[in-house]
């Protein structure tokens, strides 16, 4: 029976579900134990799985990634939480040197994942709200993941979990407790690669992922009573990216607006644009368009923060401008 | 004042028309001579036409992808740059009064006075975005009548909305616009071509997109796949592969390389030395320099020396003229003069005419042996493969040399196996014991 | 103050039997004939990247790998070739891999020792030394947790001692009492750094105190000596009290790798080194107890040299992985 489960207790079931099912999938992490986390995903897991399999490390952030990555390589599933995604800067050369290269040089997999509680509009200042995907876009042989919905959220982590790659699983801090949604109680998964059409429109395509969504899916209905339809296309997984549907709903549309949250330059949203214009070019009926967080680091302050991110206001503001065109 | 016409240049004997792909000037535009003024298309080659004057563009007579007759003026020139820019010439860019007209655009007035085709940028001056442009050819409606679709997105620009409706009407009859006949689609060859012409729009419902595309053949393509059914059904073709020994050719090559290209300024390629090979077998061999007439055999007494080279348009044979008077170095020279207007769209059409023989060498790609067909009405085309160091067994000992093959396709109607075969073993002998004591 | 932990050394029985005495003394002489045969491939233009020695490492290397059992991971580093051969590599894939040819252990992805053999249980380094001590530290925890009892053994130089990476590992290791040995490989240099530019700690394994883990610092140049103390350490270790530091004290006699001349190293600590030359310490103590005689020291010799000659000639005659290859394998199938 499907229930309504929010973001983060989706993530948590879809971990709990998972370490049921197989005994080599573990936890790592600082404060997962006793604590829960310091956004409480594990609460209770250390007394149902005990501290051999809820693990708190010490604090290092490279010990924690490189100790995942090694039990990996010897046959476990480890879960690494980073406490926020701006800590995998820490880990930076386990990641993207270690991590990421070990299969392709050894063909040796690395079955784990590397849970990055990633995103702004939670007042955490520059060192709590990071977006990292682009730190690791341009890194072959890593997964990334960013579910905006409680079913994606639990389809994804499971998804990860089987996968026999790294997966960076970004989960959004402010959808942890934002989104509440119906969940299938079933075992789902949600297969790495696939893009989710989250509103079909006949209009515009809105390419979006994690809080894009919910601002796209908020200014299509309000962009839906002036008669602006607006298709809503979920990512879910950057890389790799799901080039079919996204390049089935752009030659549809004729009209594309890139959505993200982290910053504009540099971001994913330029190799969406440039996927869209090598393959899509001819369906174009107006310039690609992008919106993200402006180029500075994530600010404390409400205001500046307000002013730095995207929102529902801004998204409908562009998508007129690009029905008007 | 002194008014220049310009007229559509007579590219080669067997040229009567040409099509005006891009003009590079607009009326009231100062023009240098020989700066570029237009590019044309023919069914031989593309081509960038310069300016015979300096002056100022008055008179553009034709739109863009308008195929017009050899001799014809097409354009007009001033050569006293204080001319006044003559009003807007063809009936064309002049919409009909009655016909609902898009909000005009400001830069109307001065834009060129021909509507170009939905390739190229229109005369109102009005943006067509890729995805509108590729309706309007679907829907075969040329730049003259887009021009006139009301357009209600920004700046009074057609969306892909405006032109969906618009189509819509016009099917059911509701829209009439006093322009010429437009061209069924603008993309659509305008050249004489046996190949049968096919709707683009019973095709995407056959093959529907994105599973499919569907691309036109250009000119190039569509005469070189005529011309090659055609050759395949003339001539008999026999084809005899010779293995070769590059090593000395390689040798001379790299010993003269730096000197080379010092004096000449580019580099020195294989292709001279086999140039040079062919012309030299050619004067052994006359009746491989030959066509066929009916029952007669027709020997030149000359040496054109077609290369065949893949352009970005296609397939093109620049050809070298009277080869047989030429030295190494004057082969090198036009080996490399060829390629180098070929790749900056410089060739003329007497520069792909009349070849009397026809190198092609597909060992560039890595490939080793090929089976070239025939260059009509010559009888027979050297194909060479890639030149690779291989172990070979010289006497009783197994040494390393740089082996190529080469094809020799021919026409048996009247080069046989012996005559092919000597021609092209005398070929391999010349390459073998290339005599680098002679100037390179 | 708390007190120091200590490494409980076994007394004098720990000593391997002859055979595996004249074994260890096969492996140092394959070790460094191994090198040599590199070597000289490189300077023939035959290696397409670096070329590394591990000339006066060898008793660490070896007497090290001796000290492992079967369920044990080891995480070598690129002076201890030899320590791959111990472990049961073959001549022949270590050749393969060292002259990127088709079919070898990374398929030409990587060279020298950077692969992994799961079978062998070796996961060799990457080049950002430091970077294989907390993925040790994962091997180790994931030993423990399905009750292996194996430990993972990995090593570090004096000069990669100096990376984050390794404090977080050890941190982390001695915090969670992971089977886990480090070995630093003091060999006084690291690149054309000397250890007096490195640190001011008078012994590398005085850092252990950090840790509340054990350190010893031995000579490495006595295989004997290093078998002994990594016996130890792995029975600590196996015995569930946690990760131990040894520093090995050795000389790097030849330069960084293989283009490197080693100008800056002066002469009469290579005088030094030569006179503790591992292999010939070895060899004179075998001698004079008898069990290599000039018999076997030369059936060792000529096996030895054979057989590389035998490899490199097979390795040689082998193709590079065609080009498109290098598209496959970014990613693991499911």
């Amino acid at each position: 029976m499907p229930k309504i489960l929010t973001y983060i207790e989706a993530i948590s079931e879809g971990l709990r579900e998972e370490m049921r099912r197989d005994p080599s999938v573990f936890l790592l992490g600082e404060d997962i134990g006793a604590y829960g986390g310091a956004f409480k995903v594990t609460k209770g897991f250390i007394e149902e799985f005990g501290e051999k399999r809820v693990i708190d490390t010490v604090l290092a952030e490279a010990a924690i990634v490189g100790a995942a990555m090694g039990a990996a390589i010897v046959g476990m599933r480890p879960v690494a939480e980073m406490q926020f995604a701006d800590f995998a800067a820490n880990a930076f050369n386990q990641i993207v040197n270690n991590v990421a290269k070990f299969h392709y040089r050894t063909g040796v997999p690395v079955p784990m994942v590397l849970r990055l509680p990633s995103g702004g509009g939670v007042h955490g200042g520059p060192f709590h709200s990071v977006n990292p995907e682009s730190w690791f876009l341009n890194v072959p042989g890593l997964k990334i993941v960013a579910p905006s919905t409680p079913a994606d959220a639990k389809g994804l982590i499971k998804a990860a979990i089987r996968d026999p790659n790294p997966v960076l699983f970004l989960e959004h801090k402010y959808l942890y407790r934002h989104v509440k949604a119906e969940v299938p109680d079933a075992d789902v998964i949600v297969p790495i690669g696939s893009a989710d059409v989250k509103r079909p429109g006949t209009d515009i395509t809105v390419l979006t992922y994690h809080t894009g969504v919910v601002w796209a899916l908020e200014a299509a209905e309000t962009l839906a009573r002036e008669r602006i339809d607006v298709e809503v296309i979920d990512l879910r997984s950057l890389a790799p990216l799901d080039t079919e549907t996204i390049l089935a709903s752009v030659k549809k549309t004729g009209k594309v607006l890139i959505l993200h949250e982290a910053t504009l330059t540099g971001g994913i949203g330029g190799e969406l644009a440039a996927l869209v214009a090598e393959h899509a070019f001819e369906h174009l009926d107006a310039p690609v368009r992008r919106m993200a967080s402006i180029d500075t680091p994530v600010p404390y302050a409400p205001p500046l923060e307000e002013f730095f991110l995207p929102n529902t206001e801004k998204v409908a503001s562009a998508l007129r401008s690009l029905a008007a065109y | 004042m002194a008014n220049v016409d310009v007229v559509m240049p007579q590219l080669g004997e067997s040229l009567t028309e040409g099509t005006i792909i891009k003009w590079h000037k607009k009326p009231g535009d100062k023009i240098r001579k020989d700066e570029t003024l237009l590019e044309i298309s023919t069914d031989k080659v593309d081509s960038e036409i310069p300016s015979p004057v300096s002056g100022v563009v008055t008179k553009l007579l034709f739109e863009e992808q308008k195929t017009v007759a050899v001799r014809t003026v097409i354009a007009v020139i001033d050569t006293d740059e204080s001319a006044k820019v003559s009003a807007p010439a063809a009936a064309a860019a002049t919409p009909s009064k009655a016909a609902p007209v898009a909000p005009a655009p400001a830069k109307q007035a001065s834009a060129a006075p021909v509507p170009p085709a939905p390739t190229t940028a229109p005369a109102s001056g009005r943006f067509y975005s890729p995805l509108v442009l590729n309706i309007a050819r679907e829907e075969g409606i040329g730049m003259a009548e887009l021009e006139q679709v009301p357009g209600t997105g920004e700046g009074g620009r057609v969306s892909k909305k405006d032109l969906i409706s618009y189509v819509a009407a016009r099917k059911q009859g509701g829209i009439h616009f006093g322009v010429p006949a437009a061209p069924p689609s603008p993309q659509a060859p305008r050249i004489e071509s046996n190949l049968k012409h096919v709707d683009t729009g019973d095709l995407a419902k056959k093959y529907p997109a994105p599973q499919y595309d569907i691309l036109q053949m250009s000119n190039v393509l569509i005469k070189m796949s005529e011309h090659m059914v055609k050759s395949v059904h003339t001539s008999p073709h026999v084809q005899a592969i010779h293995e070769v020994d590059m090593t000395r050719v390689d040798a001379a090559r790299r010993k003269n390389a730096e000197s080379f290209e010092k004096r000449e300024g580019f580099k020195l390629t294989y292709t001279p030395f086999i140039c040079d090979a062919v012309v030299k077998a050619l004067k052994l061999f006359p009746l491989v320099n030959a066509s066929v007439e009916g029952d007669k055999i027709i020997v030149k007494k000359f040496i054109n020396l077609g290369i065949a080279v893949a352009s970005e348009n296609g397939l093109i044979v620049p050809v070298i003229k009277n080869a047989e008077e030429k030295n190494f170095i004057g082969l090198a020279r036009a080996v490399n003069d060829l390629a180098t207007r070929t790749r900056t769209k410089k060739l003329a059409i007497a520069d792909i005419e009349g070849g009397t023989f026809t190198l092609t060498n597909y060992g560039v790609f890595g490939t080793m042996i090929g089976m070239p067909i025939i260059n009509q009405p010559q009888v027979a085309i050297l194909g060479t493969g890639a030149i690779e160091k291989r172990p070979v067994v010289i006497n009783d000992a197994i040494a390393i040399r740089s082996i190529a093959y080469f094809t020799l396709s021919f026409d048996h109607r009247i080069v046989d196996g012996a005559l092919g075969g000597s021609f092209l073993e005398t070929i391999v002998k010349l390459l073998e014991n290339f005599d680098d004591k002679q100037a390179i | 103050m708390a007190t120091k932990p200590r490494l409980k050394q076994p007394g004098a029985p720990a000593r391997p039997a002859p055979e595996a005495l004249l074994k260890m003394y096969y492996f140092m002489v394959l070790n460094r004939e191994f090198e040599n045969t590199i070597l000289r491939l490189y300077q023939q233009g035959k290696v397409v990247g670096g070329a590394y020695s591990g000339y006066g490492n060898e008793a660490t290397a070896i007497g090290s790998a001796f000290a492992l059992e079967p369920q044990d991971y080891l995480f070598p580093m690129h002076r201890d070739i030899g320590a791959h051969f111990v472990r049961g590599q073959s001549v022949r894939a270590m050749m393969m891999q060292h002259l990127g040819r088709a079919g070898n252990l990374t398929r030409g992805r990587d060279g020298t020792g950077h692969y992994a053999d799961p079978n062998l249980r070796i996961y060799g380094n990457i080049s950002h030394l430091g970077a294989m001590i907390p993925v040790a530290c994962g091997a180790a925890l994931a030993g423990t947790m399905r009750g292996e009892n194996a430990v993972a053994l990995t090593y570090i130089g004096d000069g990669g001692a100096s990376i984050g990476e390794v404090h977080e590992g050890l941190m982390m290791a001695s915090a969670m009492k992971l089977p886990l040995v480090l070995i630093i490989e003091n060999n006084q240099f690291a690149y054309s750094t000397p250890l007096a530019k490195q640190t001011l700690v008078e012994r590398l394994s005085d850092r252990a105190i950090g840790y509340g883990i054990p350190g010893i610092t031995i000579d490495g140049t006595d295989v004997l000596e290093v078998h002994r103390v990594c016996r130890a350490a792995c029975d600590r270790a196996r015995s569930g009290s946690g990760p131990t530091i040894i520093e090995s004290v050795t000389m790097r006699m030849s330069g960084h790798a293989a283009h490197d001349n080693a100008w800056y190293v002066p002469k009469a600590l290579l005088d030094a080194g030569k006179k503790k030359d591992p292999i010939d310490r070895f060899e004179r103590l075998l001698t004079g107890e008898g069990i290599l005689t000039a018999a076997k020291k030369k059936a060792v010799l000529v096996e030895i040299e054979t057989l590389l000659d035998t490899e490199s000639a097979h390795a040689l005659a082998l193709p590079y992985p065609p080009g498109p290859e290098a598209a496959e394998g970014v990613y693991a199938d499911a």
